[in-house]
């Protein structure tokens, strides 16, 4: 990793440091707090361009802000700011709202977009219908909200909502990260239309974005059960110097390194801005929600019953990875895409659309 | 996991290794048209056919990262990889000369005299020159610093071998072996007996060594004992330091335990199975495919790296282990969970070609996860990665 990460990743940490997981109540859905600082210090806008209100800087940058807020069990949207909406919007030529207010993403529902005969000319659609499983539904400020296009039109709408004054449902994720739905009545906002190859490279954002925080999670799981085996004792030695623990935390440790290892090559892909990304994003959306199953197991067995408890800081990652697994498409539509792809170009050229994914 | 032993640095993109890949694929689409090979699955391990070998070393596809001037082709490892890859997706035979360009070739290259090398490489490049590992013993399987095999230098300063090596694949068809051989006695505490070890370079034409069969349990022999009884090696074919035996078969070890071949071995029968989901669409299946595809991509990636990290001089025999374990697990899931979603019974005289590839890959299975070091010595070495060892 280039130092310009490792800087940014300290900074992050650094502030971080200030601000202990909790658990996510109705009162309490996400730390404004962190978000705060995080704005503060210009990390909302990174890896979005300056001409567009962003920081600026890579994606690696913004990625490895994700990762460290991850591992940290942030409750705050930067991923889906940073990495989904922020970009989606850049690229389909819509104003970003200011990196300082969070910005969310919506892709499911049943939100149709109506071009506008409101006089203010092209780019203006009315949306009608509910986006549900909205992350951060009431915390953001913005959704970008991705929805059917007018009938006869192929692709997709993608519009930016000021959600303020909206009500959103009280749905909540495992972890209880804030999950609702808006019911969007009507509403004249900006929008694009998107190609349904663009479209389906947002999906794919979102998809390898929930991969990523998986995978920053998932280490940290590990490092946390690393370090645990090593300091419980019981019949006089470490956990860890047992073999039967060592098989354990070796496991972990394959499927987090081979996780990590594909989602990298995906992030790297998405940053070539190879046509293939798609395929890329759902294979490391599939392996990751796979890892989730083993290492969270694992973590669990290795902690006891410690592990099991509310106190314990090990459920902020491990309910976030069961969540986030099944969040912007499970693993068994993204494997039935993936699938699907493998064998389109014929029944002889599996190999080949292999090799090609990333 | 920066601070552990496990993490390594992303492969950068290779345009010349996409190069030689499209030039392999091409060539093993014309000798699967002319009839010369039938795909079938673990064919590194049972597909032996030098003829096929030849070919290969004609084209510049074996010794490919090795220096000129020792009959190699220069080329990175990330080229060598995708041609590795592209003949084990194809199930080509490829098992003569499979060990001695993969690991015997580097092992030479890395200790071997320059005699050594000058006799040996260009043939192994040419591919006309096998070798079989002589490390497993019959009472040494999974500790392999306890074998007996022991090497005893004479008056004229050569090594007199006697002991037996086993589990060595297609001795019956190799040249030589590098056979790691006691010659010093072990040091002092728990692992002492790393210490005395050495590796000789041994032609397996050479009096007293009688090869013996062992068929695996479908019947195939690929598996022998080799037995030296007084076997008179010559003093030069010392293989690098007397003594330091221990230290290059961990060397060597990297390079065996890395490559594609530790998750590609089934690929023949993923492959017929894709074929089969082409067909029938039925989304089951295609999930399937989808999920052990994304394994798949990812243990490649894995390997791409170990194969960028040897090319830059590096021996991440921890990763190799990693991966290896990982890798042969996948091998055997695709045969569980391929079956899940067929309704295809597995038997090699299937009129299905996914019931003969079932089979086959059912047959070899256990083998997969034992070869090379079992999951749980691998698992080992990541625990002792993982700092817990």
């Amino acid at each position: 990793m280039a130092s310009d990460q490792d800087l940014v990743v300290e900074t992050v940490r650094d502030i971080l440091s200030g601000h202990e997981p909790f658990v996510l109540t109705a009162e309490r859905p996400w730390d404004a707090g962190l978000w705060s600082a995080l704005a503060e210090a210009g990390l909302t806008g990174v890896g979005l361009p300056e001409e567009a209100g962003g920081s600026g800087g890579e994606l690696a940058d913004a990625v490895a802000i994700v990762r460290t807020l991850a591992a940290g069990a942030a409750a705050v949207p930067v991923a889906e700011q940073l990495l989904v909406a922020g970009p989606a919007l850049v690229a389909a030529d819509l104003d970003l709202p200011s990196p300082e207010e969070p910005l969310t993403v919506a892709v499911e529902g049943t939100v149709a977009a109506e071009p506008s005969d409101d006089g203010d000319g092209p780019g203006r659609f009315v949306l009608t219908g509910t986006a549900t499983d909205v992350p951060w539904a009431g915390v953001a400020r913005h959704v970008a909200v991705l929805a059917a296009a007018p009938p006869g039109i192929e692709g997709a709408v993608l519009a930016v909502v000021d959600v303020s004054g909206l009500t959103a449902s009280s749905a909540v994720n495992l972890a209880g990260e804030p999950r609702g739905s808006l019911v969007l009545d009507g509403v004249g906002v900006p929008g694009a239309l998107l190609t349904p190859a663009r479209a389906a490279t947002l999906r794919a954002r979102y998809a390898l974005t929930r991969a990523v925080q998986i995978s920053a999670a998932l280490e940290q799981v590990l490092a946390w059960t690393v370090q645990y085996a090593g300091e419980r004792q019981q019949f006089g030695r470490p956990l860890g110097k047992f073999q039967a623990i060592q098989m354990e935390l070796a496991q972990m440790a394959g499927e987090v390194t081979s996780t990590a290892a594909l989602v990298d090559a995906a992030v790297q892909a998405l940053g070539r801005g190879e046509e293939t990304v798609a395929l890329a994003a759902a294979a490391a959306k599939v392996r990751a929600g796979e890892a989730v199953e083993r290492v969270a197991k694992l973590a669990h067995q290795v902690h006891g019953a410690i592990g099991f408890t509310q106190e314990y800081r090990l459920h902020h990652l491990t309910r976030r990875c069961w969540s986030w697994r099944d969040e912007a498409g499970t693993e068994l539509a993204w494997s039935r895409l993936l699938g699907e792809a493998l064998v389109a170009a014929g029944p002889d050229d599996v190999w080949p659309a292999f090799t090609a994914v990333v | 996991m920066s601070s552990n032993q496990l993490t390594l640095a992303p492969a950068p993109p290779s345009e010349a290794a996409e190069r030689v890949r499209l030039e392999v694929r091409e060539f093993l689409a014309q000798e699967l048209a002319a009839g010369t090979f039938t795909t079938h699955v673990d064919t590194w391990l049972s597909g032996v056919d030098p003829e096929f070998s030849r070919k290969l070393g004609a084209r510049g596809w074996l010794g490919m990262t090795w220096p000129k001037e020792y009959g190699g082709h220069e080329r990175t490892a990330q080229e060598r990889y995708a041609v590795t890859e592209e003949l084990l997706a194809a199930g080509a035979p490829v098992a003569a000369h499979w060990i001695a360009d993969r690991q015997s070739g580097p092992n030479l290259l890395r200790y071997g005299t320059e005699a050594q090398r000058k006799e040996i490489l260009p043939r192994i490049a040419a591919g006309q020159c096998y070798f079989v590992i002589g490390m497993s013993e019959p009472d040494s399987g999974s500790d392999l610093a306890s074998i007996r095999t022991r090497g005893v230098r004479n008056a004229d300063g050569d090594f007199v071998v006697n002991g037996a090596k086993i589990w060595t694949s297609n001795a019956h068809h190799s040249h030589y072996g590098i056979v790691l051989v006691r010659t010093g006695p072990p040091g002092e505490g728990p692992r002492g007996k790393h210490q005395g070890l050495t590796q000789l370079l041994v032609d397996l034409s050479l009096p007293g060594i009688s090869i013996n069969p062992i068929r695996i349990l479908d019947g195939g022999h690929h598996f022998n004992e080799v037995v030296f009884t007084d076997v008179v090696v010559p003093g030069d074919m010392l293989l690098g330091t007397e003594g330091a035996g221990w230290h290059q078969v961990t060397a060597e070890l990297a390079f065996e335990r890395s490559g594609p071949e530790r998750f590609l071995s089934t690929w023949p029968l993923l492959a017929e199975f894709g074929r089969r989901a082409a067909a029938t669409r039925d989304p089951a299946q295609l999930a399937v495919l989808g999920r052990l595809s994304s394994r798949a991509l990812a243990l490649r990636q894995l390997s791409l790296r170990i194969a960028a990290a040897l090319d830059r001089g590096e021996l991440p025999d921890i990763p190799a282990a990693l991966v290896k374990d990982m890798g042969t697990t996948f091998e055997q899931d695709v045969v569980d969970e391929v079956r899940r979603v067929v309704d295809v019974p597995a038997s090699l005289d299937s009129p299905d070609p996914l019931g003969r590839a079932l089979a086959e890959a059912q047959l070899h299975a256990p083998g997969y996860t034992l070869r090379g070091g079992t999951n749980e010595i691998l698992k080992g070495i990541v625990a002792r990665g993982l700092g817990l060892r």
